[in-house]
């Protein structure tokens, strides 16, 4: 009852025009984002980080969210009509959505994308407003050893995840927990590889560092002669899916929407984990099998399902527990700590107005993509026919603008800079650069709570094994480790390594 | 041995965790009850050190180096270098100055019509300043000819 009432204030924050606006203006942005091939939700949100400054904190939040639930729905309309993924997560689509284009269904399949992505927003945000609050109130228990283990945990369970092996996760997210202790360290005051640098005393910022390994990273590896494709623009008629596949998307959509949610509470490229399991349960499920691939629905609502799902299921660790699941999230929290909101425990209780602002935000949000993806259809795939020459120049433009306004430091531009050609290297060496990010975002919390759970015992690590909580989270973190090491060892296929290749077999298609 | 991309991944790592080892002499490690500023870099450096042993170790299941395409590597040292000398020139010379040229030059590279690069990039840097500036309330930076 309490929660409903909470709901209701929030409903009163996220249908005031203002706040609406914003919510409106998020969607729009974040559909084109998720259309656009080489501008992901992480350098739209970055890029308009800046002009949010000017805003309170719901309605920043709520803008910015909007462009990330935005582009999870935006990303199937290329990976339907062009076989391009507009976003890593839509990769899944490209394989039944453009075979079902190719059958002259490409508007149904746009239909199943946009209702499924509905559905499964609406089912993750409902369950989001179910546990959030409880999960904060329990972590009102966590001091700085809960912290500890909770983010060891967070590490492992990353690597345990990522579908490329785990030395790889745990060696990118111990890069990005370095580059978190640059600055000035905050028990001792020591400057730490500053190299005189005055801004770097502040450390390296998320931003930067995101936007050049994932916005600039793949402009530097994607050449515009390798961008071709053929626009299918499906009439406003032809977007109603016949009964046949209404029946065939229910289910799929149904269980993309508990597996997406599911992962999205887990830290790495959970968006993208997401719907490729999705694909591979739909497959396994599917009485008829040998359709996929030749415009299976199953395969086009099930993984869309699924990720945007899980793009709703990482805000529960952000709000409740203030810990990031990945790089959008984390320039998430940067942006509301930026407008002096802390994301964590103390979040419900002390900005009621933005959490349950936000929370029945995406509520109108799904509503809102819903009546913007279909109609607005053909207006969408007329940006797709900006060529690339005219478009990658853009997208620099907007990230070097986003870096350089968010401190008005041309530094942190540099910074971009080095970190595009680290992007770039990263992706031919086969590296995921989502781990870095992740580290790099957690170092400060990390090195903080460790060090003060060591002066608290005096010294004494055991502090994290005679504390119950802290004990059952390394407890996990053990079985995670233990798991992976076994696979490591045997050198056995698991799971994991299977859904390596599938990207892997995708990825070069 | 055929290099592969976990042996050059691996040995990168190394070289960059003992890099950082050498600059890091003067930051005290402290003790278990009251560890220094050094500390967390110093044990990240070691767990670099051991992942990229294990990596490189691992290597063989890894491409071999060679067959990675490097046929995109014109491509990204040109869009560097073009936006590197952007964004050295961004302050002294301004938004709009900076960005047209920048994008200019990356459109005509492309083998683009040249009046129409020349009418692209002015119009989306006019439409963009004007945007930030005037509608979003988010001033670009002007440089020294004050626009």
């Amino acid at each position: 009852m309490e929660t409903l009432d909470s709901l209701m204030l929030g409903f009163s924050v996220a249908l005031r025009p203002d706040v609406l606006w914003y919510g409106f203006l998020g969607c729009l942005v974040g559909t084109l984002v998720g259309v656009l091939p080489g501008i992901g939700p992480l350098s739209g949100i970055s890029i308009l980080l800046p002009v949010t400054f000017g805003l309170d904190a719901t309605k920043a939040i709520v803008m910015l969210a909007g462009i990330y639930y935005g582009s999870q729905y935006g990303g199937s309309t290329t990976s339907i009509l062009m076989r391009i993924p507009g976003e890593a997560s839509s990769v899944m689509t490209c394989i039944d959505g453009y075979a079902m284009a190719r059958k002259g269904r490409a508007g149904a399949a746009l239909c199943i994308a946009a209702v499924g992505s509905w559905i499964a927003g609406t089912f993750g945000v409902v369950v989001l407003t179910a546990i959030a609050p409880p999960l904060a109130a329990f972590a009102l228990r966590f001091g700085p050893p809960e912290y500890t283990a909770l983010l060891v945990l967070g590490l492992i369970f990353l690597a345990y995840m990522s579908s490329t092996s785990l030395p790889r996760t745990l060696l990118m997210a111990a890069i990005g927990l370095l580059l978190g202790t640059i600055g000035i360290d905050n028990l001792t005051g020591h400057f730490r590889y500053s190299f005189d640098i005055a801004e770097l005393g502040d450390g390296i910022g998320i931003v930067p560092v995101a936007v050049g390994l994932f916005g600039l990273g793949e402009i530097l590896s994607t050449p515009s002669a390798t961008v071709v494709g053929e626009v299918m623009a499906p009439k406003l008629r032809e977007l109603l899916p016949n009964r046949e596949e209404w029946r065939q998307s229910a289910w799929p959509i149904a269980r993309g929407s508990v597996l997406g949610f599911l992962i999205g509470l887990t830290p790495g490229s959970a968006h993208i984990i997401s719907s490729f399991l999705s694909y591979a349960v739909e497959r396994k499920l599917a009485r008829h099998p040998e359709e996929f691939g030749k415009g299976a629905v199953a395969g086009v609502a099930g993984p869309e399902s699924a990720n945007n799902s899980a793009s709703t299921g990482a805000f529960v660790p952000m709000l409740a527990l203030g810990l990031p699941t990945g790089p959008v999230t984390a320039v998430l929290m940067a942006a509301l700590i930026v407008h002096g909101v802390q994301p964590g425990p103390q979040l419900v209780n002390e900005h009621p107005d933005v959490f349950w602002g936000f929370v029945a935000s995406m509520y109108v949000g799904n509503v809102l993509l819903l009546l913007l993806n279909l109609p607005l259809v053909g207006l969408f795939v007329n940006v797709l026919r900006i060529p690339y020459s005219y478009l990658y120049p853009l997208v620099i433009m907007f990230c070097v603008i986003g870096v350089y306004t968010v401190n008005n430091s041309i530094v942190d531009v540099w910074i971009m800079l080095i970190m595009g050609v680290l992007g770039y290297f990263l992706r031919k060496l086969g590296l995921d650069p989502a781990p870095l990010v992740l580290g790099l975002v957690i170092s400060p919390t990390f090195e903080l709570s460790l060090r003060q759970s060591l002066i608290m015992s005096n010294g004494y690590w055991t502090i994290f094994f005679t504390r119950p909580i802290a004990l059952a989270l390394f407890f996990i973190a053990a079985v995670l480790l233990s798991l992976s090491l076994f696979a490591l060892i045997r050198r056995r296929a698991d799971w994991r390594t299977k859904l390596a290749q599938a990207e892997a077999g995708e990825a070069a298609q | 041995m055929t290099p592969r991309a976990d042996h050059i991944a691996g040995s990168a790592a190394i070289a960059a965790a003992l890099a950082v080892l050498a600059v890091s002499g003067d930051l005290p490690f402290g003790t278990l009850a009251f560890p220094g500023a050094g500390m967390m870099p110093k044990l990240i450096c070691a767990l670099m050190i051991l992942l990229g042993a294990t990596l490189m170790a691992r290597g063989g299941a890894s491409a071999p180096f060679s067959d990675i395409g490097w046929s995109d590597l014109p491509h990204a040292v040109r869009v560097l270098a073009i936006t590197a000398a952007a964004v050295a020139l961004y302050t002294t010379l301004g938004f709009i100055v900076t960005m047209s040229l920048m994008l200019f030059a990356l459109i005509a590279l492309e083998g683009r019509n040249l009046v129409a690069a020349a009418v692209y990039s002015v119009g989306i840097c006019l439409f963009t300043y004007w945007l930030f500036t005037v509608v979003l309330k988010s001033p670009l930076e002007q440089g020294i000819l004050g626009f």
